[in-house]
């Protein structure tokens, strides 16, 4: 306790090199708090927005699916695996794809089809929430379209807008039929902007000729289990199935998440390096002061041990002082960052984050790891910018150091 | 997806533009280009002794070019999931002018496609609506095709897109042939590494046409055979084409009926016609 108290006397000799030192580790405690609290977030809310909205965390194919698309690769057992899904209270939407063209007047473009069971969509995922206009689909089938919001552009396309669809249907004939469309979805990634033509299931084993069998089954937890576990539960649902996570569907965005991780850790190396130049550069202005102190401690038989513990005591005491006050500064900006969030819409428009929409508002995540991890580390941070002081001061010469003053 | 035309695959991702059409529909367009056969040798009654390698190129080239015809032809498709045969009736007038209409199977009796210069119009009898085929599928593969919109729309010639030379002279399957390798020339508009031509030599009828990727491999074969007289003329009126990467699959195109140098309105290439 004594230990503690000398330090502090120590600390308060020089009490305005004291304070500038410590305003600087509190600034940089917030600033990194704050950047760690905004950056989960924004990582958060594209991972949600790419999972939650329709991809799911993980996708059951047949073995093969995605390399080809093609419609025959189906799952065949795929009403026993729901089941067995929904008995574990895993969220799962069952769907069919299948390629075609669409057309409005003279307008036409390719489309990707959706065949969905509306309500089970409804409940797993929120497609449906996330419409610009009109209303979902219905939970009964009435030939009816969602379409992407590009492709809904590209067809002169409202809501009530008739469309003529043609497929190339599983039997090798030709489907085609007029749909109306009844909703348009607001931006979801460029992938279903451009392509997505979503409709009832019933319609699309009717248009498609293909009365059995679906190509996926995309499944949500909420983020409830992690993947590892999910995958493990997934292929013992299915065995005969293919289990990919979302990281492996949408490596952009898994890379993206990856990299910004490293980005940030780095960030993070250059405001500790900062912190630790001035810390360290207090504390050898503060032994240098105390040269003679510490030579008549040594001369009084004090081991080089004490003084590197007392000068390090002294750095951690500040570091602890200053990180307080940073993490209470960096709590307070990540809570109004997370309530109020930052609107960016006005600053850039629409954000896209390898290919996921982002929402306009930005909003911080704060968790106890982005406040903890800063403070910790600059504890240690201050510790080692304090060995080199601590070090000079042990080694001095009793002797020469009394005589300097 | 230039890749894509190459090999012949079908589409891996959902990109926009790589997508599947009806079978049909590739199977009518790759008619309309059929359809020249019969009026160009009409117009060309004696044919040479001796062609040289240009002279060749230039007739086969134009087998699928001429003035009109009307006539009726079945199409044989068969992939490895499904095999269906088409009874199609097709006029054509000119280069780029050309309309099939389905006779049968009844499911989907009456539909039409038109094409005129590059523009490709679908009838659709069931909903009773004309649909344009959007451009980004002209130049696009389609998955599970056989063909690509490129062999149908472009108007690419061997003797003026190609280097060429003739590679082969002699005997085969007991007659004898000319085969000419097609090298495409740096600018051409041309998605093969090589095309090879054979013909027989004793009237130049084409018998195989031989085209490999860029990598030089065999991407799919045109058989010509069952050289039958019809309207007067002696003509191959078998047409197969077989894609290397799907083995057991086949597109084959059979000629029951031809009138050539008919007498067709430019109305019988409208819309309003299309949608009648």
């Amino acid at each position: 306790m004594s230990l503690i108290r000398i330090s502090w006397r120590n600390l308060w000799r020089n009490r305005r090199r004291t304070a500038i030192t410590m305003a600087a580790i509190s600034l940089n405690t917030m600033i990194l708090i704050t950047t760690y609290s905004l950056m989960d977030g924004l990582l958060g809310q594209t991972a949600r927005n790419a999972t939650q909205l329709s991809t799911g965390e993980a996708q059951l194919h047949a073995p093969g699916y995605l390399l080809d698309r093609s419609q025959y690769k189906t799952l065949s057992d795929h009403r026993a695996i729901l089941t067995t899904l929904h008995e574990q209270s895993i969220g799962a939407a069952p769907r069919t794809y299948g390629y075609g063209l669409v057309s409005q007047g003279t307008k036409s473009a390719g489309a990707l089809f959706w065949g969905i069971e509306p309500p089970v969509e409804q409940t797993a995922f929120r497609l449906a929430e996330h419409l610009a206009e009109g209303s979902f689909l219905g939970p009964s089938p009435h030939k009816e379209l969602v379409l992407g919001k590009k492709l809904a552009r590209s067809l002169n396309a409202q809501v009530g807008s008739e469309i003529v669809v043609l497929v190339q249907a599983a039997d090798g004939s030709m489907g085609n039929d007029i749909f109306t469309v009844k909703g348009i979805l607001k931006s979801v990634g460029e992938g279903i902007d451009r392509n997505a033509a979503i409709m009832h299931l019933d319609d699309f084993r009717l248009l498609f000729v293909m009365p059995e069998g679906i190509h996926e089954i995309a499944v949500t937890t909420n983020g409830r289990a992690p993947l590892e576990t999910l995958t493990e539960t997934l292929s013992r649902i299915a065995p005969h199935a293919e289990v990919r996570t979302w990281r492996q569907l949408l490596p952009t965005l898994s890379d993206m998440i990856e990299i910004s991780g490293t980005s940030m850790s780095l960030f993070g190396a250059i405001f500790f390096l900062a912190a630790g130049l001035g810390v360290m550069n207090t504390m050898l202005m503060a032994t240098y002061e105390r040269a003679h102190e510490f030579g008549l401690l040594k001369a009084l038989g004090a081991s080089p041990w004490r003084i590197v513990r007392d000068v390090t005591v002294e750095a951690w005491l500040m570091a602890c002082i200053a990180t307080l006050f940073g993490m209470l500064l960096g709590l307070a900006a990540s809570y109004a960052l997370q309530e109020a969030g930052l609107d960016t819409s006005k600053l850039a428009g629409e954000i896209n984050v390898a290919g996921v929409v982002f929402d306009p508002v930005w909003r911080a995540s704060l968790s106890f790891k982005a406040v903890v991890h800063p403070v910790i580390i600059m504890w240690m941070v201050c510790i080692l910018a304090a060995l080199y002081p601590a070090a000079m001061s042990a080694r001095l010469d009793p002797v020469k150091s009394m005589h300097q003053v | 997806m230039k890749a894509d035309i190459k090999n012949m695959t079908p589409c891996k991702t959902p990109a926009v533009g790589m997508l599947s059409l009806p079978a049909l529909l590739k199977i009518v367009l790759f008619l309309s280009m059929f359809l020249g056969l019969f009026s160009y040798l009409s117009v060309h009654p004696a044919l040479a002794e001796s062609l040289t390698a240009k002279e060749i190129l230039d007739k086969v080239d134009d087998l699928y070019r001429g003035t009109s015809s009307h006539g009726k032809m079945t199409m044989e498709v068969v992939t490895s999931h499904w095999k269906r045969t088409l009874s199609l009736e097709f006029w054509s007038k000119g280069k780029d002018k050309s309309l099939v209409r389905i006779i049968a199977p009844l499911k989907e009796k009456g539909t039409a496609t038109l094409r005129s210069g590059n523009e490709i119009w679908n009838y659709l009898p069931k909903v009773n609506r004309v649909v344009k085929l959007p451009s980004s599928m002209m130049s696009a593969s389609w998955m599970g095709s056989h063909f690509t919109n490129d062999d149908l729309v472009k108007q690419s010639r061997f003797a003026d897109d190609y280097t060429f030379e003739v590679t082969r002279e002699g005997m085969r399957d007991g007659q004898e042939v000319v085969e000419i390798t097609c090298i495409p020339k740096p600018e051409a508009p041309v998605v093969w590494g090589k095309v090879e031509v054979v013909v027989r030599r004793s009237d130049y009828l084409p018998l195989v046409n031989r085209y490999y990727d860029e990598g030089l491999h065999l991407a799919r074969t045109m058989t010509f055979s069952d050289v039958k007289t019809l309207s007067g003329r002696s003509l191959p009126t078998v047409m197969t084409l077989t894609p290397e990467d799907k083995p057991g699959e086949k597109t084959q195109v059979s000629y029951d009926s031809i009138t050539l140098d008919v007498s067709l309105n430019d109305d019988v290439f409208s819309l309003r016609n299309l949608q009648q």
